[in-house]
């Protein structure tokens, strides 16, 4: 229900019927650390980038004049097709125009977002027509530019500057195509309504008595108006019981999830009812702005009752009013300014190499080598992550381990560098984790059991030196395994130790196992976790996903791991008031 | 003169499903915590609102014996009976002392809560952070050794070097 963060067991209710008479009032596990932030009114992760254009050296393509150039913004999706975003105005004359038009791109972490600009020359003949009816076809094309948006965000000016090339299925000479066609710089600045996050304590007076035997138990709920008149709810209050001068504790807005200050809000004042059939006490429908006025004047604001007259609607005022004792607006910090202040994300990987997977030679192994070229299912996960991490990550060296095998002269090993060095376990990139994971399958034989410990606490010990150092630098370990937990509470105190270090763990689970247990580490999935010493994780680290079961779905193996990881890396982030170094 | 304590600053942050006589309590939930081996405790003030999930954001500073091993954090609750104790829970030392992170470190912990039967009976959520003393470069060998340090060949230049960590002149660096 939106980022209000003062629920209690009444306001769960308030929507969604009756809660259980003592449920936990947070929607997922009431986390230390996720606590100690809500109470401070950070929210969740929301970043709208605008992204503006500029361009040096275009390529003269008028005879008597220069270029009129415009830009059109494109996304490739993954089977590689175009879908236009937008596109700029046009800049008579100029072969290092600056476009004015801004373009908003919903940022997704977990995916990587391929963006194509392709420069136009538009002919003058067109240039009363609007940018939108332009065919592309009757236009010069001046180049094209491809990147990442991952590429622009972690930057810290946030720019890109593109070498302009001919594209490649162009029917223009071979000769063009090397010539310099000038560069598109590229900027992408977050919106500040990404950051910006409303403070609000709301009461209300003269409330009318709904109940038989008792005063109202209000609670209110806050809806934003869609185009078409959809009221959808963002926000509640906790339900206060027997009160009809309610006074709410203080609720939490992201500006961007209502949309503007100017939206308008519906602000319902319904009193609670626990077979869920609440009734509607009264109701305003209100701006942030407008509310924020009502707080600056100190008036309170008659709630209203919709009626119908014969066929008439009309809306009943009533004596009932909604004041505005609190209006704070705040600027939080968010995943992108960190990236941009200097924070990375440092990639790991370990490798299940446990006889379960099968022998390696034999084409019905998890870890055969296809002569063709064709991923098995460990290196797939393994590519799918690292494309998405590696932007994150400035020197791209990762630490690479494998598990559960024997070397050829040794015990079992639980913890082995994946190069085969004895003295450092990093890697070059992902054709260096590639080239290690097929070197190590020639140098180990498979054995067991299946245990994660060693790794994690060697990965936590990797985030533990880095603090000491100063570092700062968040770890994110995916550990990729066919079976189930051998140790599975060794396992469970190495992860509720590791929840106090900037450390997230992704596990993939590949095969044909049951990996039912493997969803206990996730505390999305229940309870968290507990040590043998009775000490609690004080954050949810895990991310786990069994390879199988989005394979054909909508959703990417990486997007239902990588999904979480923002919103994990700032709990930690922001409960040690780490700040970004802007 | 060697120091025989650490200050430590603890904020109890909340609590969560507390039950008496295995139904969830109303109000008038608070914590203390206490030093092992010592008389010294601190207490929040009663959350008088928050029922089985209180929660305080209280910062407690307490001194900390060097020999001590762990905390004891309790919740307890008042009734009309009195005050009646929910759960305890036992905090080593080690969970925020030693390892690679500095000692200024901002330390999340939770931990499970037994009544006096032993049963589970909730989760208390509290950070720790150790306050730092300000080292100076020519700081004794005594107060060094006393925070843990190794010391080094003490025949070695002037007095006892602690090995193993640099050593600062003034204040300790922050952990960012």
């Amino acid at each position: 229900m939106g980022n209000c963060f003062s629920n209690d067991t009444g306001g769960m209710s308030a929507v969604g019927g009756t809660a259980g008479a003592h449920g936990n009032p947070y929607d997922g596990p009431n986390d230390a650390v996720d606590l100690f932030l809500r109470n401070r009114g950070y929210n969740g992760l929301f970043s709208q980038i605008e992204l503006s254009f500029a361009a040096i050296d275009l390529l003269d393509r008028d005879v008597l004049s220069k270029s009129d150039p415009m830009v059109v913004i494109y996304t490739k999706g993954r089977d590689g097709g175009l879908s236009e975003l937008g596109r700029t105005e046009v800049v008579l004359n100029s072969l290092n125009p600056k476009w004015i038009t801004k373009h908003n791109i919903t940022y997704h972490f977990e995916v990587v977002q391929t963006l194509v600009f392709r420069v136009y020359d538009v002919d003058t003949q067109f240039h009363n027509v609007d940018v939108k009816m332009l065919r592309l076809e009757e236009q010069q094309f001046l180049g094209e530019a491809t990147c990442a948006l991952s590429q622009i965000v972690p930057k810290s000016d946030r720019l890109l500057t593109l070498d302009l090339v001919y594209r490649e299925d162009s029917e223009s000479s071979r000769s063009n195509r090397h010539r310099d066609r000038g560069k598109l710089i590229v900027h992408a600045e977050e919106s500040v309504s990404s950051k910006t996050t409303v403070e609000m304590s709301l009461r209300c007076s003269d409330l009318e008595y709904k109940d038989l035997f008792s005063k109202s138990d209000p609670f209110l709920i806050i809806s934003k108006l869609t185009e078409s008149g959809t009221a959808i709810p963002v926000c509640k209050t906790e339900v206060i019981k027997n009160e009809l001068k309610p006074a709410w504790k203080p609720i939490y807005l992201n500006i961007q999830q209502v949309g503007s200050k100017d939206s308008p809000l519906i602000m319902e004042c319904f009193n609670f009812n626990n077979n869920g059939k609440h009734d509607l006490i009264g109701k305003i429908q209100k701006s942030l702005a407008d509310l924020e006025k009502l707080h600056a004047i100190g008036q309170g604001e008659n709630l209203f009752l919709p009626t119908t007259v014969g066929h008439d609607y009309q809306n009943k005022i009533l004596k009932s009013q909604l004041f505005v004792d609190k209006f704070t607006e705040s600027v939080q910090h968010t995943f992108l300014d960190y990236l941009a202040g200097g924070c990375e994300l440092n990639f790991m990987v370990a490798v299940d190499f446990t006889a379960s997977n099968g022998n390696p030679r034999l084409p019905d192994s998890l870890h055969y080598i296809d002569p063709s070229g064709r991923p098995n299912a460990y290196q797939k996960a393994i590519i799918d992550v690292v494309e998405v991490l590696q932007f994150y990550d400035s020197d791209k060296r990762f630490p690479a381990w494998g598990f559960g095998a024997r070397p050829i002269d040794g015990p079992v090993n639980h913890c082995f560098n994946l190069n085969g060095s004895s003295h450092y376990c990093e890697v070059e990139g992902i054709q260096g984790i590639m080239m290690a994971y097929t070197s190590a399958l020639q140098n180990v034989s498979l054995a067991g059991p299946t245990l994660f410990g060693p790794v994690i606490t060697n990965a936590a010990l990797n985030a533990s030196q880095s603090v000491a150092n100063g570092g700062r630098k968040y770890f994110v370990l995916l550990i990729i395994t066919d079976g189930v937990v051998t140790d599975l509470q060794e396992t469970k105190d190495a992860l509720v130790k590791a929840s106090d270090l900037p450390l997230s763990i992704l596990i993939v689970g590949v095969g044909g196992a049951d990996f039912k247990e493997m969803e206990i580490l996730d505390a999305d999935k229940g309870e968290r976790l507990e040590s043998s010493t009775g000490r609690v994780a004080s954050r949810d680290i895990v991310q786990f996903v069994p390879f199988r079961d989005v394979q054909s779905g909508e959703i990417s193996v990486v997007q239902a791991l990588l999904a979480e990881l923002p919103s994990q890396f700032l709990t930690y982030m922001r409960s040690r008031d780490v700040k970004p170094i802007l | 003169m060697a120091a025989t304590s650490r200050t430590l600053e603890i904020t109890v942050i909340s609590a969560e499903n507390l039950q008496l006589d295995r139904k969830p309590i109303k109000k008038n939930a608070s914590a203390t915590v206490r030093a092992e081996n010592d008389g010294q405790f601190r207490t929040t003030d009663m959350d008088t609102e928050g029922g089985a999930y209180p929660k305080w954001n209280e910062k407690l500073v307490l001194d900390l014996p060097m020999q001590a091993r762990s905390l004891t954090v309790e919740v307890q609750c008042k009734t009309s009976y009195g005050v009646r104790t929910i759960g305890t829970a036992k905090i080593p030392v080690s969970d925020f002392v030693g390892g690679f992170v500095p000692e200024g470190y901002l330390h999340f912990l939770s931990y499970r809560l037994r009544n006096h039967r032993g049963e589970r009976n909730g989760i208390v959520n509290i950070s720790v952070r150790m306050k730092v003393p300000e080292l100076k470069a020519c700081a004794t060998t005594s107060s060094l050794s006393s925070m843990g340090f190794p010391m080094g060949d003490s025949s070695f230049g002037c007095g006892g070097v602690p090995t193993g960590i640099p050593v600062w002149c003034g204040p300790y660096p922050k952990s960012y």
